[in-house]
């Protein structure tokens, strides 16, 4: 009896242990393939023109015989046949967008109505679209023949004709583009997907990439990280992607070599002893100003981290959470104060966003930089009140949770629609009210980090119950809205904000701190609970870590696990980050769709481009300090970290690309001017070595050690092969994911070879220096 | 077959913007040329072919216009200084009689009644300042400079009581920064839009005015900014007057071995994998700045002493351009600069004050300059901002300032500005002044009730305002022209608008 529990025993344990090793081992492989197949726009037998039919005939089954050599009334709708596909459930219409372009090389974005299967057999799905440009851009219309194509996934279907109105002989597709008719086609079960082209394009293989999933996982760590290095790559290639993840959630941060600059606080008057001036009163340290009144600590911390911290992918969540919840060297003296607010990013970047909702609210940092910290009920100030709706929540009009904005007309709008504002000035006002009262703590009490003769930045703001405002508040008020009201503190009873029979002033007060207290979690948890939120933040950490212009089915998805992570919780940033970037839309291989990925931000472009690159201190003997050349860099690039412009960040979400119909928000810091100080930058980091003279300042200990790169392996390559092409292959591979050309990677070798095989490091500098500031490279995709 | 111009400027104005290749636009140059004649001989027909710029300076933040322009007088029958004061002077941000008295200025179309420009913009000694110039309060004596009242972005007219109604279109989203800075800059307060009126009059001007210019139309000395963005025109932004214009554009470090080659390819990629959207318009940035790098390398700098601001850097480098502009082979320029930190919700008073004095001095080095050039009559000076700021203060004592709100004053300065005078509309209804009531909750104010702030409704829109500029540039003014740069346009009394004829 004994033996037999003993070996059942045994046999369970061996089981346990057995499945334990093979959990480890099918978590490695638990990544499913990335890739998703193209689809295929259907077109006639014998003709690119695309198989369409007006969306009102009876018969929807498709085939060679619909007469489509026709023309379709502008804004009717009609429907497309797209093939091979594989949707996920729930994936509709709205994972898809139809562009056209017209002889002009004007783009148009044609609404995506409908979606339904035809075949399952031939994985064939009817699309309709309606035939208005909603891009709201051109003042022009599509007319005539147009170029349509599909996208899904950030994949481009191929190019069909459309004829708008009328069919034009105009040949808006080159030669290359072919039919891609039902029945040849072997839907659903290919092998070999012919080649497609485009006009003015490159040939667009879906099976460009050779080895597809280390494209995929390059392109992960772009968006994941601060730049993608070979020990991240085999880590990741180790342990797949979803526990990579898990373990950067789990990781220490800051690293633990890079502890936060936790400078004590100072008076907001600058003392003589650490005003930078040394010949009257020396400054103690002499890097006391430095030090204390100026970002400089953080901006190097900040560089540090990125460039070799071990938790990249919280230092990048809190750097994109930072461009939402906007605070600005422009009004922050200190670099501790400042350094508190980057703790609340941190640590909030994997919790729940309504703790960090509330902490931001009660944040000196934040209190200073919009006023709420001298906001009080007889002279209230709007501002934290206006930007914590405008900018971190809500957003200013109602949204689908696809992102797409609800109007006041229709939902979806349609064109000379207005969009439905998601509150008024009265909303403002009310809000206003319920944060008036808290200021910088000076209580000792209350706040462990008093500092006499500073203002305390550490400790959350307290409330000085005399400036609360106590009457009553109509918060946002929305479907499903449960706590859009504030009532007045009673001034009777024993829960009285005021004197009155029973109740002491201290007891008033204390009423009032607890009335105070819950109006405002009651208002925060009214915005956190508006159907806003997910859609407006998702879609915005998308555009900051993946693409600038979702598919509307991606951020729903995003959005939905915002609005519960699967286990009943809102606000789980953990899983929304997850949710980003283990999407169908960020994962696969080479991206075709035209309108896919981002510019790299000066920031991005930068740490991206130095860690590639065995990043190093100027002088080549140990790690930089993330210092660069000098402030001048970022300043002139467009993007000084930490000293957002204004609260709106150094580029806005919506922001339109001149000339175009693209959202671009990267670009708003993209000019011709910015434009050529990439170049530059880019220059001097790889034709100046070492990159920054060491200074008196750097042999006292208070640096800085500069940044620089290295060559080495590079040159190593270079001398391997004498053709250069081993070294732009390399580059191809450590720096664009496999995306390079072979138009490129040629115009790179002739450069490349113009220089003596012998002269290795100028060869590299040269391939270097061509890849990094191509806009290929500034183009993160 | 006659192509008609509109077709054929349509196509190459895709083309000048590197929508296709470097290639392409070779073998496209031959017909610009051609092109470029006809376009001149039309122009020999015209009444109007000497040069011409606007500069747009804003306010970035939304500058307390009620600071600015302050009314000293007491007559009774109109707003007063009492008015005014009995506002603000409690929580400590009126301004004295006293201090406004050296910067008075006379209102004829008000019956030369006193108004006083914020103290700053006049001539001043500071300890420890370098004071430049006299600032621009002189030139209202001079009939440079003239005050167009109340001014802000509106769909169409609108009374206190069509304010209150559902049924009047209202702005989007008032009160908000980036809301009513969009709204400004595209001169279109109904809709979002993606280009800006600067940008549009250069869509419709570039091709006819600058056929040969050798740099867009539209120059931005303070980054992208979206009244510079046109559908065609894609403006040139570049950095101030600290980097000379040889350096603005300009790529380092193509020498030594290897230079000349990695140039090439360097130039070169631009033209390839155009099929991302993304790569194709970050290469057409690059392109616009080597085009335009190659045309500033011998441009001139300017004699007259700037200050050594933000702004008076960003002044200096517009007028480096207008005096480069014959060799640039430009009629028609448009500026865009800015100063910055005018969203004054607290300690106003040091800090509106600080930036009215960089406003002033750098404005008024800028038109001496012009002085210099014999560019005065020539060049137009006109400010914008995000809004006015509550009339009612936010907070009290050293750290005052005002909140976000609406109806603002602006400047116009320039040799063909009739100055001297202030300018406007009153009320829809025909009622008010040219000057906003200063009553808390009064006709003007769009607050009711005793939490009423001081938002003044505007009495002539942006667009109005921004119209009166555009015809003096040059705009064509026929219908659809108008239409696609204001569409919103006809709302408001159709034709002129008589007292707001600032310019010719």
């Amino acid at each position: 009896m004994e033996s037999r529990i003993s070996r059942f025993v045994l046999r369970v344990l061996t089981a346990v242990a057995l499945v334990s090793v093979f959990g480890l081992w099918a978590m490695a492989q638990d990544d499913p393939d990335p890739n998703s197949p193209t689809p295929i726009l259907i077109t006639e037998a014998t003709s690119t023109r695309a198989l369409a039919q007006s969306a009102d005939t009876a018969s929807r089954v498709p085939s060679n015989k619909i007469a489509t050599s026709q023309a379709f009334p502008p804004d009717s709708d009609i429907v497309i046949y797209v093939a091979d596909l594989a949707l996920m459930e729930g994936e509709g219409a709205n994972a898809f967008r139809a562009y056209a372009t017209d002889g002009q090389n004007h783009i148009y974005s044609f609404p995506v109505v409908g979606l339904e299967e035809v075949s399952a057999a031939k994985n064939l799905y009817a699309m309709t679209i309606r035939l208005t440009d909603d891009s709201g851009f051109w003042d022009t219309k599509p007319v005539g023949d147009v170029a349509l194509y599909v996208t899904w996934r950030g994949l481009a279907s191929n190019t069909a004709r459309l004829g708008i109105g009328h069919i034009s002989s105009d040949d808006v597709l080159t030669d290359g583009s072919k039919p891609m008719p039902l029945g040849t086609t072997n839907l659903g079960n290919r092998t070999s997907p012919p080649t497609l082209t485009r006009k003015s394009g490159r040939n667009i293989t879906p099976d460009f990439v050779g080895y597809r999933f280390a494209a995929d996982r390059r392109r992960f760590l772009e968006q994941a990280t601060f730049g993608p290095t070979q020990a991240l790559d085999d880590r990741i290639r180790r342990i797949g992607l979803k526990t990579w993840l898990a373990e950067q959630f789990a990781a220490q941060y800051p690293s633990a070599l890079n502890p936060y600059p936790n400078q004590p606080l100072k008076p907001a008057n600058i003392p003589a002893d650490c005003d930078g001036e040394q010949t009257l009163t020396p400054d103690v340290p002499t890097t006391c100003f430095r030090d204390t009144y100026t970002l400089y600590p953080l901006q190097t911390w900040n560089s540090f981290e990125s460039l070799y911290g071990t938790a990249p992918l919280r230092h990048r969540v809190a750097w994109a959470m930072g461009q939402i919840w906007v605070n600005s060297g422009v009004d922050v003296q200190q670099s501790r104060h400042m350094v508190e607010y980057h703790k609340i990013l941190s640590n909030n970047a994997f919790g729940s966003f309504r703790t960090m909702m509330g902490q931001m609210t009660l944040s000196p940092t934040m209190g200073d930089y919009l006023s709420m910290s001298l906001s009080t009920k007889n002279n209230p100030n709007e501002n934290y009140a206006r930007e914590i709706m405008q900018l971190f929540t809500v957003g200013l009009f109602m949204l689908n949770q696809d992102g797409s904005i609800i109007c006041v007309e229709h939902n979806p709008c349609q064109t000379g629609d207005t969009p439905q504002p998601s509150y008024d000035q009265n909303t403002v006002n009310n809000l206003t009210k319920v944060f008036t009262g808290w200021t910088f703590c000076a209580v000792q009490a209350s706040c462990p980090n008093v500092a006499v003769g500073a203002l305390n930045y550490i400790d959350p703001m307290l409330l000085n119950t005399a400036n609360h405002d106590l009457t009553a508040k109509t918060l946002t008020s929305y479907t499903g809205s449960t706590t859009s009201n504030v009532a007045a503190c009673p001034t009777t009873g024993s829960t009285s904000c005021t004197v009155t029979t029973g109740v002491t002033a201290t007891q008033a007060a204390a009423n009032t701190v607890t009335y105070a207290n819950a109006s405002m979690n009651q208002a925060l948890d009214n915005l956190f609970n508006h159907p806003n939120v997910g859609p407006f933040i998702s879609k915005t950490m998308i555009q900051h870590l993946v693409t600038s212009s979702p598919s509307p089915a991606y951020v729903s998805r995003v959005a939905g696990v915002f609005n519960n992570n699967g286990f009943g919780v809102r606000g789980d940033m953990k899983a929304v980050v997850r949710a980003i970037l283990l999407d169908p839309e960020a994962r696969g291989d080479l991206k075709t769709d035209p309108n896919y990925g981002k510019l790299r931000e000066p920031f991005q472009l930068s740490t991206n481009f130095l860690r590639s690159f065995n990043v190093r201190s100027a002088d080549g003997t140990g790690l930089s300090d993330g210092y660069l050349l000098g402030s001048g860099e970022y300043r002139g690039m467009g993007q000084i970290p930490f000293f957002s412009p204004t609260v709106f960040n150094y580029f806005p979400p919506g922001y339109v690309i001149p000339n175009s119909s693209l959202i671009g928000p990267e670009f708003a810091v993209m000019t011709t001017g910015t434009s050529i100080q990439r170049a530059n930058f880019m220059n001097r980091m790889v034709f100046t070595a070492p990159a920054l003279p060491i200074t008196a300042d750097s042999t006292t200990g208070g640096g800085p050690r500069g940044t620089s790169v290295d060559f080495s392996d590079l040159q190593a390559l270079s001398t391997a092969d004498s053709t250069g092409g081993q070294l732009v292959d390399e580059l191809n591979r450590r720096m664009l994911h496999g995306t390079m050309s072979t138009q490129m990677r040629s115009t790179i070798m002739t450069a490349v070879t113009n220089i003596v095989a012998t002269d290795t490091l100028n060869r590299s500098r040269q391939a270097v220096y061509l890849v990094a500031t191509s806009s290929q490279y500034q183009v993160q995709r | 077959m006659k192509e008609t111009r509109r077709d054929f400027l349509k196509k190459s104005g895709g083309c000048a913007l590197g929508m296709v290749s470097l290639a392409t636009q070779m073998h496209h140059l031959g017909a610009m040329s051609a092109m470029a004649q006809r376009v001149l001989d039309d122009q020999a027909n015209s009444p109007d072919a000497g040069y011409k710029a606007l500069v747009l300076l804003y306010f970035q933040g939304g500058n307390d216009g009620n600071n600015m322009i302050i009314p000293n007088h007491g007559d009774a029958t109109i707003s007063n200084y009492t008015a005014y004061s009995a506002a603000r002077n409690n929580q400590g941000l009126a301004l004295t009689q006293t201090q406004l008295a050296a910067t008075q200025i006379n209102v004829p179309r008000l019956g030369n009644l006193a108004y006083a420009l914020h103290p700053n913009m006049g001539s001043q000694t500071q300890n420890g300042t370098t004071i430049v110039n006299n600032g621009i309060h002189e030139l209202w004596g001079l009939g440079k400079l003239a005050a167009v009242v109340n001014v802000g972005n509106l769909v169409r007219p609108l009374t206190k009581a069509q304010y209150q109604s559902s049924s009047f279109a209202k702005p989007y989203q008032l009160f908000s920064h980036s809301d009513q800075v969009t709204q400004s800059q595209t001169a279109n307060a109904k809709t979002q839009a993606f280009t800006g009126w600067g940008g549009r009059v250069s869509d419709k001007m570039t091709s006819s005015d600058n056929p040969g210019g050798l740099i867009p139309m539209v120059t931005s000395i303070n980054g992208a900014q979206l009244f510079t963005a046109g559908q065609t025109t894609l403006p040139l932004a570049i950095a101030d007057a600290n980097t000379p214009l040889a350096n603005v554009l300009n790529p380092a470090g193509f020498t030594g071995t290897g230079g000349p080659a990695r140039l090439t390819a360097f130039n070169s990629l631009r033209t390839l994998d155009r099929s991302s959207n993304y790569v194709a318009a970050a290469s057409n940035v690059t392109q616009a700045a080597m085009d335009a790098n190659n045309s500033l390398a011998t441009a001139q700098d300017v004699t007259t002493l700037f200050p050594n601001t933000g702004l008076g850097r960003q002044l200096k480098q517009v007028a480096r351009l207008i005096k480069d502009s014959t060799a640039l082979n430009v009629t028609r320029q448009i500026f865009y600069v800015q100063v910055g930190s005018f969203d004054t919700h607290t300690s106003q008073l040091t800090g509106q004050g600080n930036l009215l004095t960089q406003v002033s001095q750098a404005m008024r080095s800028f038109w001496d300059e012009l002085g210099v050039q014999s560019m005065q009559n020539n060049v137009t000076t006109f400010t914008l901002s995000d809004f006015c700021r509550t009339f009612n203060p936010a907070g009290t004592g050293a750290i005052v300032g005002s909140d976000h709100a609406w109806g603002n004053h602006m400047f116009v300065m320039g040799g063909s500005v009739l100055g001297g005078d202030f300018y406007g509309s009153l009320r829809p209804d025909g009622t008010g002044n040219y000057y906003p009531t200063l009553t808390f909750a009064g006709p003007d104010d769009a607050d009711t009730g005793s939490g009423a702030r001081g938002r003044w409704i505007p009495t002539t829109a942006v667009d109005q305002y921004a119209s009166v500029l555009a015809r003096w540039y040059g705009m064509p003014q026929d219908t659809a022209s108008l239409a696609t740069v204001f569409p919103n346009l006809p709302n408001f009394a159709t034709g002129t608008f008589p007292s707001l004829n600032f310019l010719p």
